[in-house]
């Protein structure tokens, strides 16, 4: 019987063609025991590998195809733990030594690394082939004499494959006179590069993608014919039936192959605990100091609840030996504190009590009543899952770096985020490949990556004719089905945003680490997902954009308002954040900005904080798709009356109204009404989640109704139980990670209402985040009453900060939003303004010698140097262009005072002949048009404000006038689009955001007014839109009957589109 | 003194329409019942590119106020339907031109060839001829819509006003002097067709007319703009004064002839070639230069009754429309015989597609060749003769037939390709590196048959056992293989073939039963075969010598 025991997969990186899963199962299908998977130089398929075998029951061998310097590769395959671990050096030796995506490995570093491997002489890449192209039998024999001295005679195989080659036969017939001469055995393989034979198309694709080419020109470089898929047992035998020990080889090699990915032998490290305790026993001490921090006086009420669920917990964790899991993330933690770096613990961590005692989380999940067991369970034998998220930017970057410090270099290590062919990439490369010339290529990657919703009519064909091409031309075809191909095929290796793995002594022995492009971090080969599934544990530590928000606004309040301000201590009930929440006057607070949730909160009128935490979990595809919006917020108005399915469930559905919201309440109610365990409610999570499995979803189920009739419920309760379960398990939110981000909801609210100028200015700062531009930010502060000064270069910082204004404060919008300016440049001037003031633009260009004129007339242009020159006239943006375009000029070495060494000061004094232009000043339209090209925005009026007059006279009502006005009237209403959106549960209707001067106004297109004025609401900027205004209780949105451009400015604003 | 200038408004347009079929035009402009250019009534944009990707490069005003942008695809701008759809064309926007030059030379030889698209003709001395200047601009504008091509026509006696008004200001303008200024004041800056750069700049200033560029301070436009901005400021004052740049004679040397009767055959184009052949020479001797090559465009009669000439063609049609053909020649000659021989047997060996309506013949000139034997080198045959020879060659065996062959990198069995003889490069073809083991690269010869031979095949579990082809059968006795190969999978010719050496015993068909004959020594032959997959047939590539 035949075993294939060289295979790539899509994880050689443009030399494989199918993934590891489809390897499997077609291995499975040809009735295969065992297979062994060579990628080419990594692992990087393997776990996938392993696990997809696993579910097939065969066996996974594992080994890698090991690039030498002298330009072949080893074919080398893991016998033991110990070649496992050999091997995974081997290539972290390789890779660390080598720039990024490079590397080869000498003889002299293979020796001594080869215990527990054996070496195929492999096929066309390997080292006989070599030997046999350079020197004949004579080389051949030598070099496989080499190989044997180096592996063992023992570990040695000779390869033979077959692909119907007369060259390829003529080198097979050479390698068997050398097994024979040196007494090895022969093996045959095929030298797997696709699961089928139609996927050599891709093969040949990928080949001309690696070596830059495309098809008419790779010549020999690509497949000769498509004889490398995985081949059935029974052909394998037919074709080496000349040599049958060749295949009988195969199965005696795969039963010496004992290592799996089972056999990983990971250690989680050991936390370094002080005075010889247990590191046991210094969590508990740590986890009751917090407790008593935490809960201080609550601790007398509910002393013996809090302290029985830690000790359960605790006494949890140690069963399960966690205790150095905690401790070190609690260590991340402590450090972040130890130097203000604001942390909060997310996800299902926060449904832990020890968690909360540590400060690792900050919702309280005994107040909350969260449940435990969607974090940590005996049953589900995994680790827990923390993530922290951090301030994006610098200061996550010192958290990483810290872990690296602590557990070096070889112990912790980022997890690799596998970037695979999707939309454009792939469009893009497999255009080039089929010699699709350029413009082309740009119309058809356009077609990629179209709307989230698809209708009916959105086929390939009508996408093809929308941007003038023809579907039926051939090379067109092909290229679609091409970029079909190749859809999710691994496309190269780059790193998870915040996934660190962490090992006891060498994790270089479990995965091969490999360089990152941001010096000074190293990755695994295997992604999150990968070091999950293979039991490694991880930390995220991930980058949130709103932390850094909240983060900056404490600085900026602490700096000029003279507050300290602690979001562990906010108020929690404050009057105007429930206010603006109820009005959904929510631009830029943390997850509740968005056009819809904007739509739920009127009808929801948040109140207390559980409700931003329902508000939170609630706009989410879960309910949506589940249809569970609905009936909640019928039932939050007291138009239904709450029904939680079976009494026996209203403990748990109760404060949801009846509505199951969150993951918790799916585990409890099948806790309570099927009587699962914990661990079983989240395994059935889990078989209903991401990685859903039929036969996994029938057994669960059969579970639950057996568990549903022990406890007498009725078949159509137990029917609308399970209904409830399936339905919403895909898509649900933990309740924990939803409190953690209403914390952040609430603090973000509660800054916007309470420190407007300090948060405006932050969420500036962090800019590009959320959901909206930063034109809209603006006009959104400057409507609640900031005053946003424009930038100007004699007092704008990069950031944006705050001035005074009287008694309050002003913004002054900073450099970083001049486009075209450089940071560096930015420094430069104000360090050059703080020696002494620019006298004229003269001055500044002499004094800031890198300015380029690009950046002098792009800061000339948004009015930034109107204030440099004093001139008895109003000095405008264009006497400042005039200025700048003499400034810019380069002057004759006479006057270049780099060059003859004057003293700057005084050339600019001499060239100073400041003063005004002769050129008029700009119009309002033209400031605008300027404004929007150079920041994006503008600090003046909304371009809608200078129309508003024609446009009343044409009936069209303004965003805020809406609110008066009753269900079903008929409305006119105008503004640019700030968002358009087309959301895949939405069946096809669009939904567009209009702003005008007075605030912003939705609008709903039905997919037939989309489909017939397509071209109007996807590329225009200003619109007229009129139709029936729907206010559903206080949801106000327009209904559009009809749509039209609106001609006012030539001002390019900017949209967020969801398309 | 005094210039005109003539300009050609939309000219990549016009010199595609002004080449259609003259009776049509006339007829198209008659049921119009006007003068007035037909293409300001008409939509049209001109498209360029490969098909099916061509795109929209440019348009008139009523195709772009129709809708139709530029970059558009063909099958975008076909959906408007009021817009006439037409492939730009560069030979004839050269021919267009030198119309317009020939309209400048027809009243005066003093012409300056300012642009493709605009001359400036010194009026000088030439209102005793015809009269006032603007009788003048009347008369060019009247020929000029003779010649097909309509155009602006401004006159001033400041040569750069003359040349800008002319792309400012539609039909005549005849500007007076001292009144420069104030007539160029309202037009945009863009007639002088400044860089990129400067139009931002300016249009950042808030300056976009003339007048207002004149507007400002010289100096200190100098310092910001430099000598350019100088440049562009007297001329929005019409205060530039430069010499005019006389038109040299262009070495262009074309004769065309348009035919009555469409020609069917060789013999009467034969003679029709050297009247024209014997013409072109002799303009060749005359200015001592000589043809390195022959351009041959014949019009040919493909239109069928009733076919509207006014409908959009697509570039198939174009390519059938003209027989186009250029003759590059190894040495300079302008020898009329010589030539004719050559476009003769070029011609004998790919006859245009149908009768021919219109001549069109160019030579490419060069000067002859001076070239000095050396008098111990042994004697090379003569460049011209040897021309001759391959296109005699050529004529006999097939275009694609003679050369030198060249291996092309692909694993398709047998490609190669053939390239143009040069006996003095190295023809040695790319290196044969696919693999065997050192010491062990294949030692027999292989004979290939172009094209392959058909062959019938008896397999027996998958492996022949019998084959039979021209008149040959015989009986397997080894078969190697099978040898798999395909590949091209994205083009239409695209391969797939299984191939087997095979050792067989033959004997020819007429003695067909010497095989059964044990007293007949059997021959044995090893044959290359190969199954073709995509139709499904037996071949025969060769045989191993």
């Amino acid at each position: 019987m035949y075993t294939e025991l060289h295979a790539r997969s899509a994880f050689s990186f443009l030399e494989g063609a199918s993934i590891p899963e489809e390897l499997a199962s077609a291995c499975a299908e040809q009735g295969m025991g065992a297979m062994a998977l060579l990628d080419r130089d990594g692992v990087y398929g393997a776990p996938r590998f392993y696990l997809a075998a696993k579910k097939v029951s065969m066996k996974a061998h594992i080994g890698v195809e090991v690039t030498s310097c002298a330009g072949w590769r080893y074919a080398l395959l893991a016998e033991t733990r110990a070649g496992y671990q050999n091997l995974c050096r081997l290539l972290t030796h390789m890779k660390l030594n080598a720039p990024k995506g490079k590397g080869s490995i000498a003889t002299e570093n293979v020796a001594g690394r080869t215990m527990g491997l054996i070496c195929l002489t492999g096929g066309e890449e390997g080292p006989l082939t070599h030997a046999l192209r350079q020197g004949g039998i004579d080389l051949g024999t030598q070099m496989v004499r080499q190989l044997c001295d180096l592996f063992g005679h023992e570990n040695v195989y000779i390869e033979l494959q077959r692909h119907f080659c007369r060259e390829e036969e003529t080198r097979n017939q050479a390698a068997i006179e050398i097994a024979r001469k040196l007494s090895l055995p022969l093996l045959a393989t095929n030298g797997v590069c696709h699961a089928i034979p139609h996927q050599r198309e891709v093969l040949d694709v990928f080949t001309c993608i690696r070596n830059h080419r495309n098809l008419n020109s790779a010549g020999r470089l690509l497949a000769r014919n498509s004889e490398r898929h995985l081949k059935s047992p029974a052909e394998m035998e037919r074709l080496f039936s000349d040599v049958p020990e060749a295949i009988a080889n195969t199965q005696t090699l795969s039963s010496r192959l004992q290592f799996t990915l089972e056999d990983l032998g990971y250690e989680f490290p050991k936390y370094p605990v002080p005075d010889g305790k247990s590191a046991m026993q210094f969590l508990r001490e740590r986890t009751y100091e917090g407790m008593i921090a935490r809960y201080g006086s609550r601790i007398a009420d509910n002393n013996k609840r809090i302290r029985k669920q830690i000790e359960r917990e605790l006494d949890l964790i140690e069963k399960l030996d966690l205790a150095g899991y905690f401790l070190i993330v609690w260590d991340i933690v402590r450090f972040c504190r130890e130097h203000n770096i604001l942390v909060q613990g997310r996800g299902s961590a926060a449904n832990s009590a020890v968690c909360y005692a540590l400060c690792i989380t900050a919702v309280d999940p005994i107040g909350m009543d969260l449940l435990f067991e969607r974090f940590l369970s005996e049953e589900r034998g995994e680790w827990p899952d923390i993530d922290l998220d951090l301030p994006s930017g610098d200061q996550r970057e010192r958290a990483i770096q810290y872990v690296y410090e602590r557990y070096g270099k070889l112990g912790a290590a980022m997890t690799a985020n596998v970037i695979t062919y999707r939309g454009r990439s792939a469009a893009r490369e497999i255009g080039k490949a089929l010699c699709i010339e350029e413009e082309t290529l740009n119309r058809l990657t356009g077609l990629v990556g179209a709307w989230e919703y698809k209708d009916a009519n959105d086929t390939l064909a009508r996408q093809f004719h929308d941007a003038g091409l023809d579907a039926r031309h051939p090379l067109i075809r092909k290229f679609f089905d091409l970029c079909v191909m190749v859809q999710d095929l691994p496309r190269h290796l780059g790193q998870h945003s915040g996934g660190m793995v962490v090992c006891q002594g060498q994790l270089d022995s479990i995965v091969p680490l490999e360089p990152a492009t941001m010096p000074g971090r190293v990755v695994v080969q295997w992604d999150k997902e990968d070091c999950t599934d293979m039991g490694i544990v991880k930390v995220d530590l991930l980058g949130l954009g709103m932390m850094a928000v909240l983060e900056d606004s404490l600085k900026i309040i602490n700096r000029d308002y003279g507050q300290e301000i602690d979001l562990g201590r906010l108020p929690a009930n404050d009057e105007a954040v429930y206010t603006a929440l109820q009005k959904a006057d929510t631009i830029g607070m943390f997850q509740i900005e968005s056009r819809a949730q904007m739509a739920c909160l009127p009808r929801l009128k948040p109140k207390c904080f559980y409700d931003i935490v329902v508000q939170v979990a609630i706009i989410r595809p879960g309910p949506i798709v589940g249809k569970m919006v609905h009936p909640y917020l019928k039932r939050r108005q007291g138009r239904e009356a709450p029904n939680c399915l079976h009494p026996s469930l209203e403990p748990v559905l109760e404060r949801t109204l009846g509505v199951p919201l969150f993951q918790e309440q799916l585990l409890r109610m099948a806790m309570i009404a099927a009587g699962f365990s914990g661990g079983e409610a989240e395994e059935l999570r889990r078989a209903f989640g991401f990685k859903r499995s039929e036969a996994r979803m029938k057994d669960v189920e059969v579970k639950l109704r057996r568990g549903m009739e022990r406890n007498h419920i009725d078949p159509e309760t137990q029917e609308k139980i399970v209904q409830s379960i399936v339905s919403f398990a895909l898509y649900g939110f933990p309740e924990s990670h939803a409190a953690s981000f209403a914390l952040l909801a609430y603090a973000s609210a509660y800054l916007k209402c309470r420190y407007l100028p300090a948060f405006t200015a932050a969420l500036l700062n962090n800019q590009p985040m959320g959901f909206y531009h930063p034109a809209t930010i603006v006009k959104d502060a400057q409507r609640h009453g900031l005053k946003v000064r424009p930038i100007d270069v004699t007092r704008s910082d990069w950031l944006c900060k705050l001035e005074r204004n009287g008694e309050g404060f002003a913004l002054r919008l900073g450099l970083r939003y001049v486009k075209g300016l450089r940071e560096t440049i930015a420094d430069e001037i104000i360090r050059e303004r703080a020696r002494r003031s620019f006298r004229t633009i003269e001055d500044l260009k002499l004094r800031v010698s890198d300015l380029q004129k690009l950046e002098l007339t792009a800061l000339a242009e948004i009015g930034a140097l109107n204030f440099v020159e004093s001139s008895p006239k109003r000095f405008h943006r264009r006497d400042a262009l005039w200025q700048v375009e003499r400034a810019a000029r380069n002057a004759g070495p006479l006057l270049d005072y780099a060059v003859v060494g004057f003293n700057p000061e005084s050339v600019s004094d001499a060239l100073a002949a400041s003063g005004n232009s002769p050129l008029a000043p700009m119009t309002a339209e033209e400031r605008l048009v300027a404004d929007f090209r150079g920041t994006g925005m503008t600090v003046g009026p909304h371009p809608i404000a200078y129309h508003r007059h024609e446009l009343q006279k044409q009936g069209i009502r303004s965003a805020t006038e809406l609110h008066s006005l009753a269900d079903g009237t008929p409305v006119r209403i105008a503004g640019s689009v700030i968002a358009r959106q087309r959301p895949g549960t939405a069946k096809g209707f669009v939904f567009l955001s209009l702003e005008d001067e007075t605030g912003i106004a939705n609008a709903i297109i039905t997919p037939q007014l989309f489909e017939r004025d397509h071209t109007v609401v996807v590329h225009h900027q200003f619109l007229v839109i009129e139709g029936k205004l729907q206010n559903q209780e206080n949801v106000i949105s327009v209904k559009a009957e009809s749509v039209r451009p609106l001609d006012i400015t030539q001002a390019e604003t900017t949209s967020h589109d969801f398309h | 003194m005094a210039f005109a200038s003539i300009y050609v408004p939309d000219f990549s347009i016009q010199a595609v329409v002004r080449a259609e079929p003259p009776l049509q035009y006339a007829q198209v402009r008659r049921a119009l019942g006007t003068s007035e250019p037909v293409l300001r009534q008409q939509a049209i944009a001109l498209i360029e590119g490969h098909p099916p990707l061509e795109k929209v490069v440019t348009m008139n005003q009523a195709a772009a106020q129709a809708g139709i942008a530029l970059g558009m695809t063909k099958s975008q701008a076909k959906q408007f339907p009021s817009t006439a759809i037409r492939l730009r064309s560069y030979a004839q926007e050269q021919i267009a031109h030198a119309a317009l030059l020939d309209l400048g030379w027809s009243v005066s030889p003093r012409v300056e060839d300012t642009a493709p698209d605009s001359i400036v003709i010194d009026l000088t001395g030439l209102a005793a001829l015809f009269g006032s200047e603007e009788v003048i601009a009347r008369l060019l504008l009247q020929r000029a819509c003779d010649l097909g091509l309509f155009v602006h026509v401004a006159v001033s006696s400041n040569l750069e006003v003359a040349l800008h008004a002319a792309r400012g200001f539609p039909g005549i303008a005849v500007i007076p002097a001292g009144k420069e200024s104030a007539r160029l004041g309202p037009l945009p800056i863009q007639i002088f067709s400044p860089p990129v750069e400067v139009i931002e700049t300016l249009d950042r200033w808030g300056v976009r007319a003339c007048a207002d560029l004149a507007k400002l301070p010289l100096l200190e436009l100098s310092e910001r703009l430099g000598q350019q901005g100088v440049r562009f400021h007297q001329w929005a004052r019409g205060a530039s004064v430069r010499s005019m740049i006389l038109a040299e004679p262009q070495l262009r040397f074309e004769e065309e002839m348009a035919l009555e009767y469409a020609i069917e055959e060789l013999e009467p184009l034969t003679f029709l070639l050297a009247r024209l052949l014997d013409q072109l020479c002799a303009r060749l001797s005359a200015r001592s230069m000589a043809a390195s090559a022959i351009r041959l465009r014949f019009t040919l009669d493909t239109y069928s009754q009733g076919e509207s000439m006014h409908a959009p063609q697509d570039s198939n049609t174009d390519a059938k429309k003209t027989y186009e053909k250029t003759f590059t020649l190894p040495v300079a000659m302008h020898d009329a015989k010589m030539l004719l021989k050559l476009l003769r047997l070029y011609l004998q060996s790919d006859p245009p597609a149908a009768s021919i309506v219109h001549i069109l013949i160019a030579a490419d000139a060069a000067p002859p060749r001076m070239r000095q034997e050396g008098l111990f080198l042994p004697s090379a045959p003569d460049s011209a003769k040897l021309e001759l020879t391959i296109a005699r060659l050529a004529n006999l065996v097939g275009k694609s037939n003679i050369g030198s062959p060249r291996l092309i990198d692909s694993h398709r069995p047998d490609a190669f390709e053939i390239s143009r003889f040069a006996p003095a490069r190295s023809t040695r073809g790319i290196e044969n590196n696919i693999g065997f083991p050192a010491g062990r690269e294949p030692v027999a010869a292989f004979r290939v048959f172009r094209p392959a031979a058909r062959a019938k095949v008896s397999l027996r579990g998958g492996r022949p056992v019998h084959i039979s082809f021209a008149n040959m059968h015989g009986k397997v006795t080894v078969a190697s293989g099978p040898w798999r190969t395909s590949g091209e999978w994205w083009r239409e010719d695209a391969w797939d073939r299984q191939e087997w050496d095979i050792e067989i015993q033959r004997s020819p068909a007429a003695n067909a039963n010497a095989i059964e004959n044990a007293s007949a020594e059997p021959q044995k032959t090893v044959y290359r075969i190969f199954f073709d997959t995509l139709q499904q047939a037996w071949f025969v590539a060769g045989m191993y010598d």
